[in-house]
């Protein structure tokens, strides 16, 4: 018997037609006369918008992820870029997009589009080198920026929020808009990029919002779901169809399901988080749990990833970080704005030490009621595993319980489905749980 | 003389120790070639590099996970045993995350009571990165004031950078003889000064440096250089390698000598040095540490390490150049497809090995013969 | 009460026979590619050893990488908890336990009860002990059971990486060419393969009283590395490790049954 009653999401076929058309748009870009982007999802991609309302993107991680879902395809962009000279263990989206643009292969149908420019950031080995390297494989006369956001933690683990590491960023953000004047030969337009720097603040604060949804008992999400929703924020946070769907149909939809008690998953009788990207090509995985009556609430990574929290340290607690008190009105202010506002951004906080991570982690368990902890040693991203070791020791102390297993979130050949299950079965025995009779 | 530098580098910790010893002061260690020693050296701070030791260990397994480099693994392990007690504070300047996590690691277990991350900027091409990077050394001369109860002036700045730029000169005044016809000095006798700079006062290491120069005027290797080898690629200090291929010409038909490196324990490390007539001294270092060869990391968006290593090919007459990469090394992995395709465009034949804490020394002695006949055998063509 | 405790392991099936706490018989057969058979084969063994019939079995418990296969099986119990049971059974001071396999290594915390707090298994790429070791003993030409008491008369240190075992091999035939002492040679593929057990033993945290089963056990080379690798005075090894999986099933089952 069910404990609780679910339903499906009533805004599905809304999310789904969304991403459709968003990569339909960047592979029909030039048919009429727009700009193709390519980037991390990471990127400041509110800046490119200035150049007018036809520029497209397309960011490399969800694309890799739409990659790795489908293994055959995945895999040919794999050898692709082994055959090429690229070590195996590198980021596995990275090896499945250089693949794509190798093989000539768009994941959506036809030939990679080829980008008008790239425009990127850096914070783990890989993210400049990345798009450095897709402009050389698409024959070198791509050109692109990089903007490095490795300037230290924010608050509260630095002393200070300092204004020069603000300033480095907004900087090379201000360079940016010169170069790409130069490169495309458009005029900036300084009202589309406020609209789109506002979007972009709007969609990743709204996307806390409904994450702190996820707190009631029973949740009105599972990560399952979680990850096709958050993946707007991947594809692209400054997006005004996105923002405004976050805000106008996601939020109040997830708010109702609270409301009524409707649960994500109707057996949900043990609550637990992960870390990191999931092995997207073994998403079945959480199926398999929830015959425990397991679900999973979430992660410091789906939440934290496109979504903008502060970190309160006297109540160990993560809070959406509050809206900026007026939207940017000059150039200046607007890159000023979003650097501060994705300097705080939780999942940069590990890289200067997994203890800050450790601390969130910590905060996401309590609050949102967890009872177990799993970590996905996930060979596939050196950037969200790196600290990962040193987060399961701290999580631990903290007296959690904590499950490790190691996977790949991009290259399925590295993940052993039946050992992980094997491991799931080991873990929730030991919680003392019994499957659940299938229904 | 040669010796001493080998001394220095087999008995690391014995150095340091004394020195401390001999002077009362204070020791950081340091994870990156990215550290401002001169900073350090202004506060009569003695820097030094933490390197492994090329040990398997079983320490590290739950600090760290296994898709990262032996190297950084292989550093945290020195720090878990014990062997870096004597140090009174860790840095990093930002660069590779592997290392950054022995860093991070060290940090909570193993603490000296004095840490820091200094974020080194990854756009080195951007002209934002020295301002920024300046703004930053004033935070670390902040947390150098603490950690010594000392303050410093422009003047002790300067005599820091005298203190580095003149190891780096002697250092790179030694590499001219690397490019003689028969190089009077081997690529492991070489390594083992390279590497010493980390773990001596730059003075000290100079002073001894200095006399070798001399030396080498009238040095004379009884050896037949055979192939003149470059490597290529992430850090290294494999002497066992090195030392292994320069002897190979003892038995086989082809030897070869190792005349030049783009490495982060040599040449990267010690080739720039800092501008002595720019005016502000923290302008200076920062200049200095922006504009240097880069590592993979911070190389983009142009791939300026191809004309580097180019130069160093030609300058150093290289036959072949041997591509080094650290297991799991993500810098250095996204750019060696690219160094190897440029290589040989310019005629300069590659290899390519991947190098662990150990090496499977038999195996790899095989490889490199079989490349350095190959040299051989295009000789042959003209 | 009498029941069976089937192990059905990578390499081996092992089952035992039990009334209650006393051991009355034990049998082993290779698993190879036909599980049922395996099993039967050292069901009739063990009752055989214990003089009784299959219709004297009042309940089976399975264990192993195969237990879900064993039709007959009453209680299944997962591999983590069968070892820390048997760990606790034969050593009660037992906090640490790990199994050393053919093909896969594992650990467990466990609590004075032999309840599991934390396990870990070795990852991929990592083959178990056994496995790695006959292989490099075939490198050797030295038969797998010299290769322990070998190793123990070996007083070198020669560093050695076993993260993989091909690499592994290339080392032990640079070692031969150099004219490396096999005595040395094995020591050093026991001290890698023990490193590497410890560093899974190290991620659930080490303390003195370190259980060991497994068939490895009884391979005295590897015994003496992992003693000095983690660096105690003694590891405790219950007779017959091979079958302590086997005997944690049979405990749980009566527990269960």
């Amino acid at each position: 018997m069910a404990r609780y009653p679910t339903e499906p999401l009533k805004c599905w076929a809304k999310a789904k037609e969304l991403r459709n058309e968003w990569y339909r748009d960047f592979q029909e870009a030039h048919d009429k006369g727009g700009l193709r982007v390519m980037g991390s999802a990471w990127a400041f991609d509110a800046v490119p918008l200035g150049l007018g309302r036809d520029v497209h993107w397309v960011t490399g991680e969800p694309y890799g992820a739409s990659c790795a879902f489908d293994k055959p395809l995945s895999a040919k962009f794999l050898s692709a870029a082994e055959n090429f000279g690229f070590a195996r263990d590198l980021c596995a989206y990275m090896r499945n997009y250089w693949g794509s643009i190798i093989c000539d292969k768009y994941a959506f149908g036809g030939g990679f589009p080829k980008a008008d420019f790239a425009y990127s950031q850096h914070i783990c080995c890989s993210h400049a080198k990345w798009y450095q390297n897709a402009c050389e494989l698409e024959g070198g006369n791509v050109p692109f920026f990089g903007i490095d956001v490795g300037v230290g933690p924010c608050l509260p683990f630095a002393p200070k929020h300092y204004p020069h590491r603000i300033k480095y960023v907004a900087d090379q953000l201000l360079d940016s808009i010169d170069w790409m004047e130069k490169v495309t030969g458009r005029e900036y337009n300084d009202e589309l990029f406020f609209e789109a720097a506002w979007n972009d603040i709007r969609s990743t604060h709204t996307w806390a919002k409904i994450c702190m949804l996820n707190r009631n008992i029973p949740a009105p999400l599972d990560e399952k779901t979680i990850y096709s929703l958050y993946v707007f924020g991947t594809l692209q946070k400054s997006n005004g169809k996105f923002a405004d769907f976050y805000e106008n149909d996601l939020l109040p939809e997830v708010q109702d399901r609270v409301d009524r008690g409707i649960a994500a998953v109707p057996n949900e009788r043990v609550r637990i988080m992960t870390d990191t990207q999931p092995p997207w090509g073994f998403l079945s995985i959480y199926r398999y749990l929830e015959k425990w009556g397991v679900v999973s609430i979430g992660s410091l990574y789906t939440f934290g990833l496109e979504g903008m929290w502060l970190y309160d340290k006297e109540n160990n607690d993560l809070i959406p970080r509050p809206l900026p008190e007026k939207k940017p009105e000059t150039r200046e202010e607007a890159c000023t704005m979003l650097a501060d506002w994705h300097l705080t951004k939780p999942e940069y906080q590990h890289y200067y030490s997994p203890e800050y991570k450790t601390m969130m982690m910590d905060a996401i368990a309590k609050k949102w009621k967890v009872d177990a902890i799993t970590l996905h040693y996930n060979r596939g991203c050196e950037g969200l595993s790196v600290g990962i070791a040193e987060n399961r020791l701290g999580l631990l102390k903290r007296g959690h319980k904590v499950l490790t297993y190691e996977g790949n979130m991009g290259d399925e050949r590295e993940f052993d489905k039946e050992g992980v299950k094997r491991r799931f079965d080991i873990f929730m025995d030991g919680m003392g749980l019994k499957k659940l009779e299938d229904d | 003389m040669i010796e001493q530098f080998k001394q220095w580098y087999d008995k690391r910790h014995v150095y340091a120790r004394e020195w401390k010893e001999r002077n009362g002061g204070k020791i950081v260690g340091f994870f990156c070639t990215y550290a401002p020693e001169e900073i350090f050296y202004a506060f009569d701070v003695l820097p030094v590099r933490v390197l492994g030791s090329h040990e398997p260990q079983d320490v590290t397994e739950p600090h760290i996970f296994g898709m990262f480099c032996p190297f950084c693994r292989d550093v945290l392990a020195q720090g878990l045993k014990g062997r870096y007690d004597y140090l009174d504070g860790i840095m990093i300047a930002q660069s590779c995350l592997h290392l950054r996590q022995a860093f991070t690691s060290w940090e909570i277990h193993k603490n000296p009571g004095w840490s820091y991350f200094l974020p080194m900027p990854n756009h080195v091409q951007s002209k934002r990165a020295i301002p920024f990077l300046k703004e930053e050394y004033k935070l670390l001369i902040e947390k150098l004031e603490e950690l010594t109860g000392k303050k410093i002036t422009d003047d002790d700045l300067r005599r820091g950078i005298k203190i580095m730029n003149r190891a780096r000169q002697v250092m790179k005044d030694i590499y001219e003889f690397r490019k003689r016809e028969a190089p009077p000095i081997t690529g492991a006798e070489s390594m083992y000064m390279t590497c010493a700079q980390f773990f001596t006062h730059a003075t000290e290491f100079a002073e001894v440096a200095e006399k070798v120069l001399v030396e080498l005027e009238t040095r004379k290797l009884d050896r037949d250089p055979g192939k003149r080898i470059m490597l290529v690629g992430s850090e290294n200090d494999d002497i066992e390698y090195i030392n292994m291929i320069e002897h190979l010409g003892e038995q086989e038909s082809v030897g070869c000598t190792l005349v030049v490196e783009d490495h982060c324990t040599t040449t990267r490390y010690f080739w720039d040095l800092v501008d002595e007539s720019i005016d502000d001294p923290l302008d200076a270092i920062a200049t200095r540490y922006v504009n240097r060869t880069a590592c993979p990391t911070k190389d983009w968006p142009q791939r300026t390490r191809l004309k580097r290593i180019l130069e160093l090919a030609k300058d150093f007459n290289v036959d072949g150049a041997i591509i080094v990469q650290q297991k799991f090394c993500d810098p250095h992995e996204t750019d060696i497809p690219f160094i190897r395709k440029f290589l040989e465009e310019n005629d300069i034949p590659t290899y390519f090995l991947e190098f662990d804490v150990t090496v499977p020394a038999g195996p790899f002695a095989i490889r490199t013969e079989a490349f350095l006949e190959q040299l051989g055998m295009e000789d042959d063509l003209f | 009460m009498i029941v069976a405790g089937i192990d059905c392991g990578a390499k081996n099936t092992k089952t035992v026979i039990m009334n209650d706490k006393k051991l009355l018989g034990k049998g082993m057969a290779l698993t190879g590619f036909d599980q049922d058979k395996a099993v039967e084969k050292s069901l009739a063994d063990a009752l055989d050893e214990a003089g009784l019939k299959i219709d004297d079995i009042e309940a089976i418990g399975s264990t192993g990488a195969g237990m879900e296969d064993i039709k007959d099986a009453k209680v299944k119990v997962n591999e983590i908890k069968a070892m820390a049971k048997a760990a606790n059974f034969f050593f009660p001071n037992a906090r640490t336990v790990t199994d050393v396999g053919a093909e896969m290594g594992r650990a467990a915390k466990i609590n004075e009860e032999g309840k599991v707090e934390d396990f870990a298994i070795n990852e991929k790429c990592a083959a178990g002990a056994g496995a790695f070791i006959e292989a490099m003993a075939r490198a050797l030409e030295v038969d797998l059971e010299e290769m322990g008491p070998m190793a123990n008369t070996s007083e070198m240190a020669i560093p050695m990486n076993a993260q993989c075992a091909i690499f592994a091999e290339s080392e032990v035939v640079g070692l031969i060419h150099a004219k490396t002492k096999k005595k040395d040679i094995s020591k050093a593929i026991h001290d890698a393969m023990a490193s590497r057990i410890v560093s899974m033993i190290r991620k659930i945290g080490v303390n003195k009283d370190i259980v060991m089963i497994g068939g490895v056990g009884l391979n005295p080379g590897f015994v003496e590395s992992m003693r000095r690798e983690l660096d105690l005075e003694k590891i405790f090894i219950p007779e017959d490790p091979a079958y302590s999986s086997a005997i944690g099933a049979a405990l749980l089952t009566l527990e269960e049954a």
